[in-house]
């Protein structure tokens, strides 16, 4: 495990540099001078090139390049053209509330595309089986940003028992910055109004993000499992008398689980980045909305950093799920060993 | 059945939690929805967000009226030496920053020499013009101009003055302004060094402004003032209604679209609020690109144009009757295009590319990120389709469109765009719409380089007696409108926001439904010192 550890942070790196090379080549050919849209068409030219200089605009791609990744090697993304500010902290401010909610968004699709694709595997070509995958094919169409709509309506419109924009009530003081997350900061700190404060904010852009790859899981899961029902093994063990909670737990979960974790994995990486819409519709300041206001307003430094922080997040993200398929399938292992 | 119901109170229980959490708190409090967090440094803020926050954290020398003219604010009055190069400031004494220092020359001469060194945000206004600025004694500062400029006072409104030295103790000293450091740039991006009505309390990035009242500001205050504002980084149509709905917000922006005001409209308690803003709606047409470089053919287009239907877009609107909106100072009508397909066709028939027309298919651009600029090229296209002209329409994000307009052989033949003034003159307008300074920027998409428009517009700008350099402004108006004909001036904006009319007095909206003037310098209809917020008023 350790040299498979060792071997998939070495690929790693390549990755990283590769995606650092190709998003710097692709931030700087989008049309635009960054300068000159930061300061306004009437702004003076020795201030548009004095901004120039400053971002080192005056100097070759593989100059510019140089400079970025030294700056980077130094922990400095160098500043946002938008924000004014480094964007060191703007990713410091804005990362843990996309990482805040793709991490609740993470935990209910897990846990809920577990119990639905159970479920509907349980009672297969049953009521409840047809009803979850009628539901599944309608969730994976919508696409999140609808859901958000719709929530914002159901629960900004007709039934507001549930606050839905921003991370907290405007009366409610943010709780001491430890992690920037503010369930666990208020968790820490035994700040329980600020916490379930945070939750209910928390609770639809979640539940919005987490939508799509909710039934898609649970599709799969019901698939899975239903497939390796109708193998040899489980119909011995029902033979020997097993009780069906026993067999489902001991022989069907692990084998059905191996396909659907890595898409979880993926789709747990990627909710980082698909949050852009969701935010913007619950005025959630996190990275995502971050970014994208970065590459409308062509914000070089910041679009690179974002890029590579998403990247990043993808990448340990995959290696958590080779290890987890790796212990869930010993074939995979033994496969590595030899 | 007892574990049932024991989840079922907890549930119950989670209901009336969350009923708590989601109750909001009433306050005098006034609340805007903007585009992007307004940059509140004086020196570099100049969007609109920044131009609704910064006059009310700073005062400058003068403030606009909405009848055009200026008052004095910080200055209690001026002179202009007999050259129109010296202009002499004295001001109020007494006036206190919210550092609580007085205000002195000494900060209005550090504020210009600023904004002069920084270049950003408002610079472009004094960069040409100011050489330098001097103190004469502690109440008395002087500005030095390179050159005569007769709306030089009026520029003055976006020179806010800032406490030198508060912005000096905060400065760091690893800037790139010699021995003047970061000039305080970094400090101010979430603090203010100003004296003006309001102080800010918090500033979140991508999230919001906030600032409350300056309870000892030198101009007082009426009880029913508001006690703090908050602008709120959001302009998403969905969650911009649902704020106005649950009242949590008291004026939106000006970006909704028409669907999504008429809605907020049938909310109880809100209206909608239309005031003119000295913005004007243009298609720029390229001047040097065929066929948009003969000027009938674009006297062809200006004429079959169909005006009314694009009005009815834009509710609260006014047609253009030149290339100044109507609501500047040293505005003139002069022209009167209305669809007239006629007209259109006899100016067609005299281009030279009336035999010609599928050679030069023509392309107009407009902006995707504003949905119903689309709707204006569709009515072009349909409308040009009539007398045989066949209109391509492109559409590019806003950074696509900057870098197209940039180059002459990139730019369009047209180009839709909406554009405001710089400061309240109909000067500021047409300097930087036809002066070939402004040639390869958003605000000219023309290329019109007219050497002669040049000479007339430095010339008018020149002129000191404002009668006469209004005068001036209305033949270049005259030429520009029936001579070169480089635009079809579809219309002057009426900025159209929802706002909690119950209990809210706003008093631009109250002057705008008066069919009085309210001040088209961006931002200034925005002054919450004039505001009163009533909160008993609320309807639920």
């Amino acid at each position: 495990m350790l040299s498979f550890l060792v071997k998939r942070l070495f690929q790693g790196i390549f990755v990283i540099v590769g995606l650092s090379i190709l998003i710097f080549i692709i931030a700087r050919i989008v049309p635009g001078d960054p300068a000159r849209m930061s300061l306004g068409p009437r702004a003076p030219q020795f201030a548009v090139d004095e901004l120039r200089r400053e971002m080192h605009l005056d100097k070759s791609l593989p100059v510019q390049y140089f400079y970025w990744a030294e700056g980077v090697f130094r922990g400095d993304f160098g500043k946002s053209i938008n924000t004014k500010r480094a964007v060191n902290t703007d990713i410091r401010e804005f990362l843990p509330a996309t990482l805040e909610l793709a991490l609740l968004s993470g935990i209910l699709f897990i846990i809920l595309a577990i119990l639905l694709g159970l479920l509907a595997a349980k009672h297969h070509d049953k009521w409840v089986d047809n009803l979850i995958r009628g539901l599944s094919y309608v969730g994976i169409a919508l696409p999140a940003f609808v859901v958000a709509e719709l929530l914002l309506l159901l629960f900004g419109y007709v039934w507001p028992i549930i606050p839905v924009l921003g991370r907290l009530s405007p009366e409610t003081g943010a709780p001491t910055h430890i992690t920037g997350l503010f369930t666990l900061d208020s968790l820490l700190t035994g700040n329980f109004t600020a916490f379930f404060n945070a939750l209910a904010h928390l609770i639809l852009p979640a539940l919005a993000l987490a939508t799509g790859p909710l039934f898609q899981e649970a599709r799969l899961l019901r698939a899975s499992l239903v497939d390796n029902m109708g193998k040899e093994y489980i119909s011995v063990a029902t033979g020997y008398g097993l009780p069906s909670r026993v067999i489902t737990k001991k022989y069907l979960l692990k084998p059905s689980f191996i396909p659907v974790v890595s898409v979880m994995g993926m789709d747990l990486a990627s909710l980082m980045g698909n949050a852009f819409l969701v935010e913007k519709i619950f005025d959630w300041p996190g990275i995502s909305r971050y970014g994208m206001n970065a590459m409308m307003n062509k914000d070089l430094n910041a679009i690179s950093a974002v890029i590579l922080v998403f990247g990043i997040i993808f990448f340990i993200v995959n290696i958590i799920v080779d290890i987890i398929v790796a212990s869930l399938d010993p074939r995979i292992r033994l496969g590595a060993k030899s | 059945m007892k574990r049932q119901l024991k989840g079922l109170l907890f549930l119950l229980a989670c209901v009336v939690l969350v009923q708590g959490i989601g109750a909001q708190s009433q306050s005098r409090m006034i609340r805007c929805t903007v585009s992007g967090t307004p940059n509140i440094d004086p020196g570099v803020g100049q969007d609109y967000g920044s131009s609704m926050a910064l006059p009310n954290l700073y005062d400058s020398l003068v403030f606009p009226q909405n009848d055009g003219t200026l008052k004095p604010m910080l200055a209690e009055k001026w002179d202009i030496d007999r050259s129109a190069l010296n202009y002499t400031f004295y001001l109020r004494k007494g006036i206190k920053f919210h550092s609580g220092k007085e205000v002195t020359a000494d900060d209005v001469a550090f504020s210009m020499q600023r904004l002069l060194t920084v270049g950003e945000g408002y610079a472009y206004l004094f960069t040409g013009v100011v050489d330098k600025a001097t103190v004469v004694d502690k109440y008395t500062v002087k500005f030095t101009l390179k050159k005569k400029f007769g709306p030089f006072v009026e520029t003055l409104v976006r020179l806010y003055v800032l406490d030198k030295d508060l912005v000096t103790k905060n400065t760091n000293k690893n800037g790139k302004y010699g021995e003047m450091g970061d000039y305080g740039k970094d400090w101010l991006i979430t603090h203010d060094a100003g004296s003006g009505p309001y102080t800010v309390s918090e500033l979140k990035q991508q999230q919001y402004l906030s600032a409350v009242q300056f309870k000892d500001y030198w101009g007082g205050w009426d009880k029913d003032a508001p006690d703090s504002f908050k602008l709120m980084d959001t302009t998403e149509g969905a969650t911009v209604r649902t704020l106005i709905r649950n009242k949590d917000v008291e004026i939106t922006d000006q970006w909704q679209t028409m669907e999504n005001i008429n809605a907020m409209s049938r909310l109880p308690g809100v209206s909608i609020a239309e005031n003119f803003s000295g913005t004007i709606l243009n298609v720029m047409l390229n001047t040097k690109k065929a066929p948009t470089d003969d000027v009938n053919f674009r006297r062809a287009l200006s004429y079959v144009f169909d005006y009314d239907s694009i009005l009815k877009l834009f509710p609260g609107s006014a047609a253009s009757q030149s290339p100044v909106p109507h609501d500047l100072p040293g505005f003139a009508a002069v022209s009167s295009y209305r669809q007239d397909i006629e007209k259109a066709k006899q100016a067609l028939q005299q281009s030279k590319y009336a035999n010609q027309l599928d050679r030069y298919p023509v392309e107009v651009l407009c902006n995707s990120d504003v949905p119903d600029l689309e709707k204006i090229g569709l009515s072009l296209q349909a409308a040009a389709a009539k007398i045989g002209i066949k209109i391509d329409i492109v559409k590019a994000p806003w950074i696509s469109l900057v870098d197209m307009v940039s180059n002459v052989e990139t730019t369009p033949n047209g180009t839709i765009i909406f554009v405001s003034p710089h400061y309240n003159e109909a000067g500021s307008i047409i300097e930087s719409r036809y002066h070939s300074k402004s040639t390869g920027t958003w605000e000219q998409a023309e290329w019109l380089q007219d050497k002669s428009i040049d000479a007339a517009i430095d010339d008018a700008l020149a002129t000191m007696d404002r009668t006469a350099r209004f005068a001036k402004y209305k033949a270049i108006q005259s030429k520009i409108a029936n001579d070169i004909v480089p635009t079809i001036w579809v219309l002057d904006q009426a900025e159209r926001r929802a706002y909690q009319s119950d209990y809210v007095y706003w008093p631009g909206a109250e002057l705008a439904k008066a069919g009085k003037p309210v001040t088209p310098v961006m931002g200034y209809s925005f002054y919450f010192h004039d505001f009163k917020i009533f909160p008993d008023r609320k309807k639920k």
